[in-house]
Formats: C-alpha cells, sequence, structure tokens
C-alpha cells in the first residue's frame, strides 16, 4: 500500500473564484476538505482608523469602498449612526431616495452575485446578462452623484442632491447614427425616475430569464443543492444574517424587523428557504430581486408626486445650498465651517444597522464630543459568513468550496476594512 | 405518478437546458448590446467626477483664492496649496497641486470651492508614462480647465438647480 | 469663607464670590457663553451683546460679561430666551459682516464664524446692502480690513489699557461708527502685534505672513522668545517646515497673554537672503562653498594648532549649551580667552561681579511694586514685557517709578521723576540720589562712596527721588543694559548698589539679548567657568579680544561690526578668523576665513535662562535651512576633533544636563559689594556727547534682517541722529535731513530728528545699526555736521 498523505492546498489569493484576496488554506483528504481556514487581512486599508482621524462627513468616501458593490448601502449604515446620535431629521423625500438607491443597490450587488457565482459553477452567460443590467443601474448612480460606483452620495441629514431631471444621452457620432442614438436614448428622454421606471419594468423579465437559465438546471442543481446546508440554529449561533440566515429559514429583515427610513410605509416579502443549501440561498437572492425591484417601483410613485428637500435645512450638519452661500453671510459661514472642520456630535455611542445587501451591516460609533469620531467600529456581514468558511466546507469536495464561497457572497473590502 | 413520469421526460429531453437555449439563442439573433469602445461611448452625467480641472473667469483671471476649503476637505489628502499675497493685494495660489494617485474622487473639493474653481470635469481617459505625472500641477489644471471650459460651463449650468 | 454666594447657572449651583462676574464665574465652571468684546485681561465694554444670558427677575436678558453675580442668583444661558436674544444679536453682527471667509486670514479660527455656528441662525434674512469701510494702512505689521469689524473695541481697549498708546479708536456713531487710528498713520507701539490675537474677526491680521497659511494647517511648537531677557513663552506655528508666525504662549508669570512685535515677527529673518546655507571658506581673498567635513577638518587644524592663542566671543542670544560647549571648547585648548559682553566697555570691576546679574526678583512681582529706580535703561525698546509690568505697578498701585537715563520721556505710564543726560551725568545723577538718600535714611555712605560722592550737587528732584525710594515699602533699583557701556560701569553698580542697601531694594540687573544671565552661568567669561567658579588665569575680555591679537578668533553667531562698538581692527589683529553665524553679514564678507552655518533661533534646541534665573528649555520647531546645523552639535563636533572623550553629547539635553548639575548649588544675590577704582566723578565729555543703544529692532543679526520690523515707524525712528530743538538750533542743524557724525576716526550720515526727550548737551546716535558700523565707542564726544 502506498503511504497516503493528506494535502494541504492554498487556494488563492491570487484564485479568480477567490473573490478577491481570499486566500483559503485547505486540508485535504484527497478531494475532500477536511479542514478549511481562510485567512484574511491581505485588503485591510485601516478604514476604521483612518475615520478617527477625519471630520464625520470626509469617512463617507471611505465607506463606499468597504463593500465596493453595494456601496450606498455602506453608506447609509455611517450616516445613519451619524444621524442616530445628532438626532437630526431627514426630510421624507431623502429618506424615500435613499431606499430607493438602498434596492438598486441590492439588486446591483445581487446581479454581481449571481454573475460571478454562476460563473465559478460553470454559467458564463449569467455573467453577461448580470452586468448587461447592472450597467443601467450604474447609470443611475452616476445620474445621482456623480460616479457609477464610489458615490459618497448619502450625507448626514438626507442626499447631496435631488434627482435629476435629465438623463444624459448617448451622442451621435462616426460610428453611431442619428437614429441609433436615438433608438439608445428611447429610455433616457425623461428624468432619472422614468428611466428607473423603464428598468422597473423590464428587470422582472430578466429575472425571469436568469431563473430560466439557472433555476432547473440540472448543473446548476447538482453543484449547489445539499451544498453547503446549515441549520436554522447554527445559522443563528454563526451570526448569520441577511440572505445566508433567511436561506436557512429564519425569517429576519431588519428592514421588517427593526425598520428605518420608509421601509415601514413600502410592501414588500421577505424571501426564506427551507433547507439552508447554496440552491436555497440562491433561490431567496433572486426573489429577493424581484422585491427589491417591487420597492423600487413604489418609491418611484412616491417620488414623483411628493418634490421637497433632500437634505435637512439645518445647516449646523448640512451645508447651506450654493445661492445661500453667495449672497448670504450666514450660509458662507456655516459652509466654510462644515468643509473644514464639520460639525461636532454629542458625546455617547450608537450603534446602528441595516439590512445590507448581504446581511446586516452594522456602525458602532463613539463621540467624545469632538468633530471626528473616537472610534467608529463596522460589523461587516461578510465577516461572519466567511468565518463559517470551515464548518460549511467540511466534508465537501474541492470544486465546491468555490460555490460556497459564492453562496456567502464575499467580499473582501467589506471583510478586511 | 405521473409527476413522476413527467421528471423522469423532462429530465430525460434536457428541457430545462434546452429552454435555457432558447434563452441564449434569441439574444444571439437580437441586436448587441455591446458599446465599442472607445469609439463609441456611453452617456456622461454633468454631475461625473473625474479629472480635475481649475476654471478661469471670463476675463482670464484664475477663479482660485487660496481659500484652502477643499485642502481641506480633501479626505485623501491629495490637495496641497501653497499661496501668498500676489502684487496687485489679491490672494492667490503658487502651488496648487492634486496627487491623482491619492484622490479618491469623492467630489468634495469641487462641492467645497465657493467660487466654482476646482471642478471635476467628465474626462476619465487619461494615463501617465512617467513617474510624477500623477502630480497635477496648477498649470496642468488650469490648462484643462481652459481646454473643457464650454463642456464644463454648460455641465454646471446644468446642475446649478441641483446644488 | 464664609461671605461665598451660591449662583444658579443652568441648574448648577456654583459657589463663588460676591461682585465676580458671571462670564468668569461660567467659564470656570465650563459653562460656555459666547463673547465677543469681553477678554479677561481688558475692561468690560460689554457694546457687542453677543453674552446676553437670562437671569431671573430681570425683565430683559443681561450682558453675563458686565453683571455681577450675586446671592441666590438664577441664570439660564441656554433657555429660550436667551438663545433668541443670542440669535438676534448674530444676526446683526452679520448683517453688515462681508462675505470675505474664503480670503480672510483669520478664517478657521475665527471667533465670528465659531459663534455663529454655535449659536446663530442658519440662514439670512438681511437682503440690503452692505456696510463698507475705506481700508486703512497701519504699518508693515498688521493688515487690516475694517469692513469686517464687529466692534467690539478689544484694540481700542489694548490700545488704551495694555499698549498704552491710545492709538486705535473707535470715530462715528452706529452704522457709521468706524476703528481706526485717529489720524492716518502707522501704529508706533512696541506690543502693536497684540490686536492680532485680540481682534476676534479677520479686521486685524499679521501683514508678514498675509494669506499663506490656514490655521488648520498649522502646528505648534513652544519657544522662547530671543531677544530680550524676560524670555517670553511663544507658540511657534509651523507648516511643511516652515514657521509661519509666532504667537504668545499664555504664561501668567512671565509674559502674561501677550508678546512685543520684536518676538512675533523676527521669525521673517530665518527665510531672509542673508541666511548662511553651506560652509565657506576664503581662497585667494573670496569665499569658496565647501562641505561640512572640510569645513570642520579645517576649523579643528586651525584651532588644534592655535592652542592656547585662541580668543572666543559669543553671542548673548546663543543657547545656554552653546555657551556651555564654546567655553568648555576654548578652555579645552588651554585659553581662557572667552567672552559674550560685547557692548560692556569697563570690566574693572568684574572679579566681584554677580555670578549671574539677574533681576533680583520676580518678574510678576514688579507689579506690586510701590516705587522703582530705573538706571540707565529704555525698558520700552529693550524689555518691553518688563516696561508693561512696570506699568500696571503704576496704574495699579500707583507706583513710583524714576528713571535715570539717557532719553526722556520713553515711557507710556506716569513717572515719578525722570533724569537724561550723558553717561557720565547719569553717574553724577545716581552719585546725588545717593547722597540724598543718605540723607533721608540715616544710613551713611561707605567712606569711599562719601569721598568720591562729596562734590556732587543735589538737587531738589534727586531729594524727591531719594524720599520716594525711602518712602515707600516694596522698591527695586533696575539697572538697564544701557548702562553695560558705560566707561564708569563699575562705579554705576557701586552707587546702585549703595542704593538699593540705603532704600531697602531689591537690585536688578536686565541683561541684553535672551541669555546673558545664562552665559554667565555656563561660563562663557574670561575669570568665570561654569557654575561662576573663577579660574586662576582670568583670559581676555571682551575689550581685549577685539583689540589683541591672536591665531585664530572664533565668533559665535556674534556679529563683532554691529553688537560690539569696537571692533574695526579685527582683521589686522587675528591670523585668522572662524565664524559660526547664521546669517551672512558684513563681518562675514570681509573677516571671516571659515564660516561655519548655524540653525537660527527656531530651529534649533536649547536652553535660555530668563532675568528671573529661570531655565527654559525649548525643541527646535523646523529643520535647519540647506546645511546649517545646531550650534551644539558644531561645537561638540569640534571637540570631538579636537579632544575626543570630552565631547560625546547624544543631544542638547545631555548638555544641558552637565551644566545643571554644575549649577546645583549657585546662589544668587546682585548685592556683592563691587568697588570700583574711581577717585571721583567723572566729567563731561566734550561739547555734544554720544547717547544711545541699538534701536529697538537692530539688538541682534535675526531683527536687523527681519523686513517687516525694519520697516516699521518705530525703527526708522530710532534709525536717526535725534537732539532736542534747542540744541539743533545751537549746532545750525535745524531744518537740514541728513547730519554727519563723526566720532573719533569714523563717520556715519543719518537723518535728523527733533525730540525734547533728548537731553541738552547730547545726541542720541543708535548703535548696531549699518549706517553707524565706522562710528565707536556707544558714549563719548562726537562732532554733528550738516551734509551739503
Amino acid at each position: 500500500m502506498p503511504d497516503i498523505k493528506n494535502y494541504t492546498l492554498n487556494f488563492g489569493p491570487q484564485h479568480p473564484a477567490a473573490h478577491g484576496v481570499l486566500r483559503l488554506v485547505l486540508e485535504m483528504d484527497g478531494e475532500v476538505i477536511e479542514r478549511a481556514d481562510p485567512h484574511i487581512g491581505l485588503l485591510h486599508r485601516g478604514t476604521e482608523k483612518l475615520a478617527e482621524t477625519k471630520p464625520y462627513n470626509q469617512t463617507i468616501g471611505y465607506m463606499d469602498r468597504l463593500d465596493y458593490v453595494s456601496m450606498m448601502c455602506n453608506e447609509h449604515g455611517y450616516v445613519l449612526a451619524i444621524e442616530k446620535l445628532l438626532g437630526v431629521e431627514i426630510p421624507e423625500r431623502a429618506q424615500y431616495i435613499r431606499v430607493m438607491f438602498d434596492e438598486i443597490t441590492r439588486i446591483l450587488n445581487h446581479l454581481m452575485w449571481i454573475g460571478t457565482h454562476a460563473l465559478d459553477v460553470g454559467a458564463m452567460t449569467m455573467f453577461l446578462y448580470a452586468f448587461r443590467e447592472r450597467e443601467d443601474l450604474m447609470d443611475m448612480y452616476e445620474a445621482v452623484s456623480g460616479a457609477r460606483m464610489h458615490a459618497a452620495y448619502y450625507r448626514p441629514g438626507g442626499v447631496a442632491r435631488d434627482l435629476p431631471e435629465t438623463m444624459p444621452q448617448y451622442l451621435e457620432s462616426r460610428w453611431r447614427s442619428k437614429k441609433e442614438a436615438d433608438r439608445l436614448n428611447q429610455n433616457r428622454q425623461g428624468s432619472l425616475l422614468d428611466f428607473a421606471e423603464d428598468f422597473v419594468r423590464r428587470f422582472p423579465g430578466y429575472v425571469d430569464e436568469y431563473e430560466t437559465l439557472l433555476t432547473d438546471n440540472r448543473i446548476w442543481k447538482q453543484r449547489t443543492v445539499d451544498i453547503g446546508v446549515v441549520s436554522p440554529e447554527r445559522a443563528y449561533q454563526l451570526g448569520f444574517t441577511g440572505p445566508m440566515l433567511r436561506g436557512s429559514g429564519v425569517e429576519w429583515d431588519i428592514r421588517k424587523k427593526q425598520p428605518y427610513e420608509v421601509y415601514d410605509r413600502v410592501d414588500f416579502d421577505i424571501p426564506v428557504g427551507t433547507n439552508g443549501d447554496c440552491y436555497d440561498r440562491y433561490l431567496v437572492r433572486i426573489e429577493e430581486m424581484r422585491q427589491s425591484n417591487h420597492i423600487i417601483k413604489q418609491c418611484i410613485d412616491w417620488l414623483r408626486g411628493n418634490p421637497g428637500l433632500v437634505l435637512t435645512d439645518n445647516h449646523k450638519v448640512a451645508p447651506p445650498r450654493r445661492e445661500e452661500i453667495k449672497a448670504d453671510m450666514e450660509g458662507l459661514i456655516h459652509h466654510f465651517k462644515l468643509f473644514t472642520e464639520g460639525y461636532t456630535l454629542p458625546p455617547g455611542e450608537v450603534y446602528t444597522a441595516i439590512e445590507h445587501p448581504k446581511g446586516e451591516f452594522g456602525v458602532y460609533l463613539i463621540s467624545d464630543g469632538a468633530n471626528k469620531p473616537y472610534r467608529v467600529k463596522v460589523r461587516a456581514p461578510g465577516f461572519a459568513h466567511l468565518s463559517s468558511m470551515n464548518e460549511m466546507a467540511q466534508g465537501h469536495m474541492l470544486a465546491d468550496v468555490v460555490a460556497i464561497i459564492g453562496t456567502q457572497d464575499i467580499v473582501f473590502g467589506e471583510i478586511d476594512r | 405518478m405521473l409527476a413522476k413520469i413527467n421528471l423522469y421526460l423532462k429530465s430525460f429531453l434536457f428541457l430545462e437546458l434546452l429552454k435555457g437555449l432558447s434563452v441564449t439563442g434569441r439574444y444571439f439573433f437580437r441586436r448587441k448590446f455591446t458599446i465599442q469602445y472607445p469609439e463609441q461611448k456611453t452617456p456622461i452625467s454633468p454631475r461625473f467626477r473625474g479629472l480635475h480641472a481649475l476654471r478661469r473667469y471670463a476675463n482670464g483671471e484664475e477663479r482660485c483664492i487660496a481659500c484652502k476649503l477643499c485642502e481641506a476637505v480633501c479626505p485623501a489628502l491629495a490637495i496641497t496649496i501653497e499661496s501668498e499675497q500676489r502684487e496687485d493685494g489679491s490672494r492667490r495660489t503658487t502651488r496648487y497641486d492634486i496627487d491623482l494617485f491619492k484622490c479618491i474622487y469623492c467630489g468634495f473639493c469641487e462641492e467645497a470651492c465657493p467660487v466654482d474653481s476646482i471642478v471635476e470635469t467628465n474626462v476619465f481617459e487619461y494615463h501617465f508614462e512617467n513617474r510624477g505625472e500623477n502630480i497635477m500641477t496648477k498649470e496642468k489644471l488650469l490648462e484643462i480647465g481652459d481646454r473643457y471650459e464650454a463642456q464644463l460651463a454648460a455641465d454646471k449650468a446644468a446642475d446649478a438647480p441641483y446644488r | 469663607m464664609s461671605d461665598n454666594i451660591k449662583v444658579t447657572i443652568n441648574g448648577q449651583e456654583i459657589e463663588t464670590q460676591p461682585g465676580r462676574l458671571l462670564i468668569d464665574v461660567a467659564d470656570e465652571n465650563d459653562i460656555v457663553i459666547p463673547r465677543f468684546c469681553y477678554h479677561k485681561r481688558l475692561s468690560v465694554a460689554a457694546s457687542c451683546r453677543m453674552c446676553l444670558v437670562e437671569v431671573e427677575r430681570a425683565p430683559k436678558p443681561m450682558p453675563a460679561c458686565a453683571t455681577q453675580c450675586m446671592d441666590g442668583m438664577v441664570v439660564q444661558t441656554r433657555s429660550q430666551k436667551a438663545i433668541a436674544a443670542q440669535k438676534a444679536t448674530m444676526e446683526f453682527l452679520l448683517i453688515n459682516h462681508p462675505l470675505d471667509c474664503p480670503i480672510c486670514d483669520q478664517g478657521g479660527e475665527c471667533e465670528l464664524q465659531d459663534v455663529a455656528m454655535g449659536f446663530g441662525d442658519g440662514v439670512s434674512r438681511y437682503t440690503e446692502q452692505k456696510r463698507v469701510v475705506m481700508d486703512k494702512n497701519i504699518g508693515p505689521l498688521i493688515a487690516t480690513d475694517f469692513t469686517r469689524c464687529i466692534h467690539c473695541t478689544r484694540c481700542v481697549r489694548f490700545g488704551d489699557e495694555i499698549a498704552g498708546m491710545p492709538e486705535l479708536g473707535a470715530t462715528g456713531r452706529g452704522e457709521h461708527m468706524e476703528i481706526g487710528t485717529y489720524i492716518e498713520k502707522s501704529i508706533v507701539s512696541e506690543l502693536s502685534g497684540n490686536v492680532i490675537d485680540i481682534c476676534p474677526v479677520g479686521a486685524l491680521t499679521a501683514r508678514p505672513s498675509r494669506y499663506t497659511a490656514r490655521p488648520w494647517e498649522l502646528t505648534r511648537h513652544a519657544g522662547v522668545s530671543a531677544h530680550d531677557c524676560v524670555g517670553s513663552n511663544t507658540w511657534v506655528h509651523t507648516r511643511h517646515n516652515d514657521v509661519i508666525r509666532v504667537v504668545p504662549r499664555e504664561n501668567e508669570s512671565i509674559n502674561e497673554s501677550w508678546i512685543s512685535d520684536r518676538d512675533r515677527f523676527s521669525y521673517t529673518a530665518i527665510k531672509s537672503e542673508q541666511r548662511l546655507t553651506q560652509p565657506l571658506m576664503r581662497e585667494n581673498g573670496d569665499l569658496k562653498p565647501v562641505d561640512w567635513e572640510t569645513a570642520l577638518n579645517a576649523a579643528a587644524a586651525k584651532l588644534n594648532e592655535a592652542g592656547g592663542s585662541v580668543a572666543t566671543l559669543v553671542s548673548p542670544q546663543a543657547t545656554l549649551e552653546e555657551h556651555y560647549l564654546a567655553q568648555k571648547l576654548t578652555r579645552a585648548l588651554g585659553s581662557s580667552n572667552i567672552d559674550h559682553r560685547l557692548t560692556q566697555v569697563d570690566f574693572s570691576a568684574q572679579q566681584n561681579a554677580p555670578v549671574m546679574p539677574w533681576l533680583g526678583r520676580s518678574l510678576a512681582s514688579l507689579e506690586t511694586l510701590d516705587a522703582a529706580l530705573i538706571v540707565a535703561g529704555s525698558l520700552r525698546y529693550q524689555q518691553p514685557m518688563l516696561s508693561h509690568r512696570l506699568r500696571k505697578a503704576v496704574l495699579k498701585n500707583n507706583a513710583a517709578i524714576s528713571s535715570i537715563g539717557h532719553v526722556a520721556g520713553q515711557y507710556n505710564f506716569d513717572m515719578h521723576s525722570e533724569l537724561a543726560g550723558s553717561a557720565s551725568r547719569v553717574i553724577h545723577d545716581l552719585a546725588s540720589i545717593a547722597s540724598a538718600l543718605a540723607g533721608v535714611s540715616g544710613k551713611a555712605l561707605s567712606p569711599r562712596l562719601a569721598k568720591v560722592t562729596a562734590d556732587c550737587e543735589v538737587s531738589d528732584q534727586h531729594r524727591a527721588i531719594a524720599s520716594s525710594l525711602a518712602k515707600a515699602a516694596n522698591v527695586a533699583i533696575i539697572v538697564g543694559t544701557d548702562a553695560l557701556p558705560n566707561p564708569q560701569l563699575a562705579l554705576l553698580q557701586e552707587l546702585c548698589e549703595a542704593i538699593a542697601v540705603a532704600a531697602e531694594a531689591t537690585l536688578g540687573y536686565l541683561s541684553v539679548s535672551a541669555n546673558s544671565a545664562g552665559a554667565c552661568l555656563a561660563g562663557a567669561l574670561p575669570h568665570r567657568a561654569a557654575a561662576g567658579v573663577a579660574v586662576d588665569a582670568p583670559g581676555e575680555n571682551a575689550g581685549e579680544i577685539l583689540s589683541a591679537r591672536h591665531k585664530v578668533l572664533l565668533t559665535f553667531a556674534a556679529n563683532p561690526l554691529l553688537d560690539a562698538p569696537e571692533a574695526g581692527s579685527l582683521a589686522d589683529n587675528n591670523d585668522s578668523i572662524i565664524a559660526i553665524s547664521s546669517f551672512d553679514n558684513d563681518f562675514i564678507r570681509r573677516q571671516a576665513d571659515l564660516v561655519l552655518p548655524l540653525a537660527a533661533v527656531v530651529e534649533s534646541s536649547g536652553s535660555y535662562v530668563n532675568v528671573e534665573g529661570l531655565w527654559q528649555s525649548f525643541n527646535g520647531c523646523v529643520h535647519s535651512r540647506g546645511e546649517s546645523r545646531q550650534g551644539w552639535k558644531i561645537l561638540a563636533a569640534l571637540g570631538q576633533v579636537l579632544c575626543p572623550d570630552e565631547f560625546t553629547y547624544s543631544d542638547s539635553l545631555a548638555v544641558r544636563n552637565e551644566l545643571k548639575t554644575l549649577c546645583s548649588d549657585v546662589e544668587l544675590h546682585n548685592l556683592c559689594g563691587i568697588q570700583s577704582k574711581a577717585g571721583g566723578l567723572p566729567q563731561a565729555d566734550g561739547k555734544i556727547e554720544k547717547v544711545g543703544c541699538s534701536p529697538i529692532y537692530a539688538c541682534d543679526d535675526m531683527t536687523r534682517l527681519s523686513a517687516p520690523l525694519q520697516k516699521t515707524p518705530l525703527m526708522q525712528l530710532q534709525s536717526a541722529v535725534i537732539m532736542n530743538r534747542q540744541m539743533a538750533e545751537d549746532a545750525k542743524l535745524l531744518g537740514c535731513d541728513q547730519v554727519q557724525v563723526t566720532q573719533d576716526k569714523g563717520t556715519a550720515v543719518l537723518p535728523l530728528h527733533i525730540d525734547e526727550g533728548v537731553p541738552a548737551g547730547c545726541a542720541w546716535v543708535p548703535s548696531g545699526v549699518d549706517a553707524v558700523r565706522d562710528l565707536s565707542a556707544a558714549y563719548g564726544k562726537i562732532k554733528l555736521e550738516k551734509v551739503s
């Protein structure tokens, strides 16, 4: 008999299926995982420490870069913490805009997830379709904030600017005839809301297509059904949140259980799984996209009928409008001070959590009364999920690790912070 | 019983795979979504935050008054300004550097500027070939501002109602 | 205490004394009340109305800065009524404020901004035209923008109450009120820079640092000012390794909240074009740049060869560590020819002189004086912060301050009596006072002094001064720095000691520059080593060093041509001159053979000992410019080459600690029983006698090279020949702009000013400025001629 040894396999950090810079040290018995040991820290940028050295607002841009596929949701968790400690009122319109963009972000995230997850498992086409839809969503991002990804759009007290009344257009050029440009611009004739509504109308059809491609697909099912099963009890114990928890059949959604902004005023359902395997989590996320689409539709309808402030007019927190700083001494002083020193938070500590596409994104913030946080701690959902890697992968084959990484929806920006 | 036969049949006939193929097949014959970059470009919002520029007034005078709000608000400490009193007594910069390697394109500098001097253009295609080119000096920034002034003015005007 | 009362502010019960101001009590208990016009060191104006608070049972909100605490008072600072009052005040203040924040230097440290942010409304309701006020030029130090003024009148009160020069004032009423100099002119106070600090808005800002930095960019370093013996505490604000400004560091026992303009603006010199940034060596008559190694080796070789024929002149501005190392190095070479007393002429009593001449009391205690006699000093221009203390004594205690000096009418407070005259006249006056005092106090003069003072005339004025000194309980005799160049210094000191003993007063010596006191402790003296230990064979004193021949003359931070009065023939006397200096000057250009660049004052770590004997250490605030190096490093490096075992210091602190241990049992006392060799009183010398000292901004190279200070009217005024009208008329000089001064063989051409403060028989001629380089001693006969 030849000597059979366990292999220790180094997976990543440069592996294309590792979703960023995950390094997994796998102890294998043949092709079966005995132990999976995720190594973290390769994308550590010290965001929390950086935040301690900057006025509150300046950290918003760094929040985008935590989970860099659900940018505005990260911002949301952060500004919510500031607002809670500050006790500032947010205009209703801003709340609706935030909810709308949270859901747009959720779809963005889930599209990214499904594209890469399916790609890892072997379904190339999904990636292309998902990214086609992401393009429209990113156009919405760009239209409101000026950036396709790192928006820095949410501000304590509301959002940076109101939704634009026009959408940028495709231009006619040597390579694009007028007719062609007009065709591309068809859904860009109105405001951002019109553009979003057009998307909302089309999107369920797209989701149907994804489902046609995957839900019944035997390869997809072979790779995901009964892979990475987590019982509801274990899911609780492991600190799962979001689709990971709901996939195990626990009905928990912060939007429903502890509603923030206007989530208590919009209608949506929480999908839950039954088996707690990768396939159930897939189904949950697919349904979440449909629910998000539904929420966006409701927000669009409300936003159409209710113009108004999108940023609080409390200038001790939010800078005045530009025309005010040109003619108004109070305005100029507040502008000057807010952009140099920022505002101070009353001493105290606060924890806020939002239902992030990946789970519970929490920000724990301590203020000592200065214009910078004394401490910021980000509770990244992905961190808890990654911690369960060993348990989820144990006994599975090497190829299933890829499916588990996919289903966990790992993004290293938020895990390493 | 019937369901079992049904399932067996479906599986045997690759029905779900064929359905999937029909989706991809339909797209195969549809018009392409692909944008032929760089010949063709996607639309760019007037709020877009790209390469920086310093603007001038119509009479050629630089707008920047060295108030340093942008320097103060820059989260990445990418902006370095030195200033002094110019001969005519006005407050002006002698140095205005933006390190594009540090910049995170958050747009706060543009928001902070009380005179609309530092702006972000919609230029996103630029590169460096030599070390040190990532530092945008005042001269370079003013030159970019001069080159894109028409576009910048239009963009600022389009976005003015929202700011 | 039983007479304590209780007031309640915002529900917090506070025990305090009756009659205290509400705003002070609130400040002590961390209750924030906004204010503009209130300043703890100025009188109460209650003009801005920002500090309105609600006082129970008072019909209207009351200004906290003008309301005294009464028993049982209940105050609300954040009640609806108080907030409404504060908001309304803020709105009114902002109505006429220009939208200048982005270009205003105050932006970021502006009290108006802070209070508007904290207590004002977020939006303006004012849409009408704003007021504009024409700007005024009030000199090269302070930039003005009076449109920004909110009429808090802090600057006006500062001028009245602290600077003693009511130069700024308010004209007009209501909207037409303007702050300005009453007549369009520049401010000539020596403390004027402080209005920049106290101005709550950007109406008064510093001109030399105008538009260069924002407060949030600045890093502050604790510093000690280097230009007088007071040792004012400062904050040196730097940005990117560049000194941007210097502001006062509060120290109740030294400089309170103020510093003089000299301490505030002298930093401008460190960026001057005359900074030395690399070692230079003379080759074929020209100074050529060399590297440090070459320069150090060359210096060491020269010093080694010279051995006992080395002489060292150290500037009294050098740090304690530098003084100590300079004397250690010189003495290690076998020479005791080291001195820092560059202005002194009469060294006859040096053996008996105090180990460390000092003030004899604390600076703060000057405020409590009942009477004082200032001998040969222009404190206002030489030690401005000290003069301020005396002014407080006059205002608070009605102290009787008299002065015997060379120029009258300098002080900004009421003098009991003022006598002015030539160097010999001062001795005569002192002698007269001493004999008058002997009569009043009943304490007879020593037989020797009695003989010397036998034929002096005692006038009523002398008697008045003597009786004022004898009557008062708390008396100080303060010998100023104008005494040092006096050819009869020993007699002067002897008389002052006699007066101090007879009046039961403290005797205080003021010293030139920041560290004369430290230099004495460190042993930068020919007759005493560190800690005042007498040496067996005293070396040459400053006067002898300047005139004798040496193989090597080492100058440290000194510019003998300007700092020492008689240095004309230095070059011919010495084989070789090694200059360690921060600045290029004529002395270096003409005479130095080897130049080692020295870090400037704010670039170097070290310690100063101030006039009350306080050791104050500081760190360098910025890197030294170019290749210049800190003085202790240069001297330690030279020492290591010459005697490797004795100069192993890792930092300036190690040097300081070594000296501190040596000085552990040095006792300070000024009454040392000095006996001069004089047999009688000196005779007047010539028809017109020169009196004078370094002008306020020419006390060292740093101030001489500070462009803004040189442009001040005060400096312009003092860089001239000053005579009274009668004298000028007698000399037929009245009406001419320029006069030629001839002293010994040297001549100088200076503008002429008329000032009645200069006594008859004297003409005030500055020293230490380039124009008078060829003149010699500070006192002596001169000839004045019209320049045709």
